[in-house]
């Protein structure tokens, strides 16, 4: 950990949310408030997500066969189509929600993937991390194969992918959330039209600046976590600190430039 | 993790290639222009140029920054690049005509900060980080503002989010039939984000040779013309979408010939294989 580097990006988002103050204080304030906690859970719930990277696809490394990156974007967007569609439900009911579909989508995924490694490759699923466990307390040592950093899918980076899924839905649709109702109480004002007229550049708008803002913060955990993770057992989960600074600052950053959009 | 696996070896420096893609790419931008100079939508077509000079820059800056073992996959690059891109481009629009200055200039400010997040705070200690996440924070928007003024043939905020509905014989201007409201602006995101981080993704390894990726990148420039083209046919006159499509297909058509010429030319032996034949009274 660079502890000069970690300073320097607090002191940056005190920055942009104070300049974000003097734009927009209120409304503007609050949404990034909302980006910002929306960014952190992408940030931090990537973490959970088995990504086995090319070595997993030739079933000698635990984990899903893809990079970090794609299986964030595909969780969390999945997440995103469910927040919303709920979002006339209100924060909490719709926040949830898009939790919901990111998990819904990381459990599909990831029980296709055993379903795959079991049925089609014939691996079983043993961690090369950790001895044990630490859900089941199964002993994984008599299952792995030699040469390999273990195979398959263990019952505790499922855990992981579903809980990193949830997170990053329910990050993703927070995000989404907070920028639809901004968008939907100023841009009738910005471009002199009714307000029914401007629902869908609100949703386009909101729902796009959500897309980037979510590869933004899923790469970044992704340069973060440098490759492959077996899910929250994995010793690199404890580099998740320095992730939640970055992922502070640039959703921070490009959270701001987006509510700039309506207050200049 | 700051090994370099793969040097660059002969071809053209990188820093030719940034100069001439940036300066191409906003002379393209500012040529649409010339549909409000001479009140027509002829000229969209300079917007898919645009796409392809910039996207050829790209995939070489991907090449830089993707030489170094980041260990996340190839395309994560072409993902940042669109995230943060689009932020920057929807920003942009609103400044008029200074929208492809300020979107570079918006673009690069996100992308170095980008590139310090991830160089210091996350600790990747690349040499090509900073400079790497600032070029294709700038390619991103540059080639979304390509795709904008392709398909609707201006590139300022009144433009993407007002399209004009024929309803009875009468034209109503209309928010839903529009580049924002409409939702095309996803599709232009992902039509890009796929053709800047293929090419390197599918030529790199031992036989990597800069011509043959960078005409792989404007084939599939050209490829994603076509479709933003076929797009453009909603918001812009036919005549001019016409325009566009024609370029854009004899683009294509000769880009992949001559990205088959330079595949057939680094490949060992090639055989050109028939379909199965039909086997008949077996």
């Amino acid at each position: 950990m660079n502890p000069t580097a970690m300073v320097v990006g607090v002191v940056m988002l005190l920055i942009i949310l104070a300049l974000c103050w003097y734009v927009s204080p209120g409304m503007g304030l609050m949404a990034l408030i909302g980006i910002v906690v929306g960014g952190v859970l992408i940030g931090f719930g990537t973490h959970f997500v088995p990504v086995g990277g090319a070595p997993a696809a030739m079933g000698q490394a635990p984990g899903i066969a893809t990079g970090v990156a794609m299986l964030a974007a595909g969780a969390g967007l999945a997440g995103l189509f469910g927040g919303a569609w709920a979002a006339e439900q209100g924060l909490v009911v719709a926040t949830i929600t898009g939790g919901v579909g990111g998990g819904l989508m990381m459990a599909i995924t990831c029980m296709m993937v055993n379903f795959v490694y079991v049925f089609g490759m014939g691996i079983p699923s043993a961690s090369g991390k950790v001895a044990k466990d630490p859900i089941t307390g199964d002993t994984q040592a008599e299952f792995k194969s030699q040469g390999t950093e273990g195979h398959g899918l263990p019952f505790v980076s499922f855990v992981g992918g579903v809980t990193g899924g949830f997170l990053g839905g329910a990050g993703g649709t927070l995000i989404y959330l907070q920028l639809l109702s901004l968008y939907e109480a100023t841009l009738p004002a910005v471009m002199g039209v009714p307000p029914a007229q401007v629902m869908p550049i609100a949703v386009a708008a909101a729902g796009i600046f959500a897309v980037g803002l979510f590869l933004v913060n899923a790469v970044l955990t992704a340069y973060n976590i440098t490759g492959t993770i077996e899910g929250p057992h994995d010793p690199k989960f404890k580099r998740w600190p320095r992730s939640i600074v970055a992922s502070a600052v640039a959703s921070a950053l490009c959270g701001f430039f987006a509510i700039l959009i309506v207050a200049i | 993790m700051s090994v370099k696996v793969e040097v660059i070896e002969g071809g053209v420096p990188h820093n030719t290639i940034m100069i001439a893609g940036l300066v191409g790419t906003l002379v393209c931008l500012y040529l649409t222009y010339l549909n409000v100079l001479t009140n027509t939508e002829l000229f969209a077509f300079f917007g898919g140029l645009a796409v392809v000079t910039a996207l050829i820059w790209g995939s070489h800056t991907i090449k830089v920054l993707c030489s170094y073992g980041i260990g996340t996959g190839v395309p994560s690059a072409g993902m940042i690049a669109f995230g943060s891109g689009v932020i920057a481009m929807l920003l942009a629009t609103k400044f008029g005509i200074a929208a492809p200055i300020v979107a570079l200039v918006l673009a690069a400010v996100i992308g170095f900060i980008l590139g310090y997040i991830s160089n210091n705070i996350l600790n990747m200690k690349i040499p090509a980080m900073v400079q790497a996440l600032t070029e294709m924070a700038v390619v991103g928007a540059l080639t979304l503002m390509g795709f904008a003024a392709l398909i609707t043939g201006g590139f300022t905020f009144a433009g993407l989010t007002t399209g004009t509905i024929s309803m009875l014989g009468m034209t109503v201007s209309s928010n839903q039939i529009s580049f924002i409201g409409g939702g095309l602006i996803a599709v232009a995101f992902l039509l890009g984000a796929i053709a800047i981080q293929h090419p390197f993704n599918a030529c790199l390894g031992p036989g990597w040779k800069q011509d043959r990726m960078l005409m792989l990148t404007a084939e599939c420039g050209f490829l994603s013309m076509i479709v933003a083209a076929i797009m453009s046919f909603a918001l812009i006159s036919a005549g001019s979408a016409i325009v566009s499509l024609v370029i854009a297909i004899a683009g294509w058509a000769y880009t992949y010939n001559q990205y088959i010429c330079l595949s057939k030319r680094d490949a060992y032996a090639w055989l050109d294989a028939k379909p199965i034949p039909e086997m008949e009274g077996h």
